[in-house]
């Protein structure tokens, strides 16, 4: 089979699939837990000095920022494979990944700082 | 198509899920549901980094943060995004299972695809109970 190459398509398919499972692991175990903040800020389980407790704590930290570059990894490359899939035109697909790739990496940063200030 | 350098031919490459010649079964609506739960999900990290930026202020803040989740839109987003986190979740781990090579006949993936849908319907059933 003669493979066509073609600009912003997969070329590092393995390392690709790689990096989707570890972050996919990593996230088994830190991606409920905003969940359950949320769910108890919603319930009324938690008010806010209970939440800042919960939050200031440096292992909360650690899975946050765990979450986060895992998060990152992981959303980028799940979008790049179904961008690759469903848009065609070479330009376009450059430029849609890598504006998202510019767009997520501020998210994340963003969200790393929000993490590490609060509290003080 | 001419490949740049040669003067070989090529096939246009494939394009996958090829929705229009494939016969609809269950493994591909929850390859496909995967993606769709997983786009949700990319969406829901900037409604909860803008909550989390509530929570964590000041406490008017907070109180607008909790007034937001209680919202017709709040409440939306968190049913969708906890259905999605369920799904993704569960079908995450079979597909990391298949990875793994177990489970990989046809009968093991079809049951294990409607096992990971019907607990989707389910979250969405309890999601929506305690929302509403």
């Amino acid at each position: 089979m003669v493979i066509r190459k073609d600009t912003g398509t997969a070329h590092n398919g393995l390392s690709d699939w790689y990096w989707q499972r570890l972050s996919a692991v990593l996230l088994l175990v830190t991606l409920p837990l905003p969940f359950l903040l949320l769910w108890g800020v919603y319930s009324g389980a938690l008010n806010q000095f209970a939440l800042l407790d919960l939050l200031d704590h440096f292992l909360s930290r650690l899975f946050h920022t765990l979450l986060i570059i895992a998060i990152v990894v992981h959303a980028y490359i799940g979008l790049k494979t179904i961008l690759e899939d469903y848009v065609h035109p070479p330009m376009l697909r450059v430029l849609l990944i890598g504006t998202m790739l510019v767009a997520m990496a501020t998210a994340g940063i963003w969200w790393l700082a929000l993490v590490w200030a609060w509290g003080g | 198509m001419q490949h740049k350098g040669s003067n070989r031919t090529y096939p246009p490459a494939p394009m996958s899920p090829r929705l229009s010649i494939y016969r609809w079964h269950i493994p591909m609506i929850a390859s496909i549901a995967h993606r769709a739960s997983g786009m949700a999900l990319i969406l829901f990290v900037p409604f909860y980094l803008w909550v989390l930026h509530g929570m964590t202020g000041t406490p008017e803040d907070f109180d607008q943060a909790v007034v937001l989740l209680h919202s017709p839109v709040g409440r939306l987003a968190l049913w969708i995004a906890d259905i999605a986190v369920v799904y993704h979740f569960c079908n995450g781990i079979r597909f990391l299972t298949l990875d793994a090579g177990w489970c990989e006949s046809q009968q093991m993936m079809r049951l294990s695809a409607r096992i990971v849908l019907f607990i989707a319907l389910l979250a969405a059933l309890f999601f929506g109970w305690l929302l509403w």
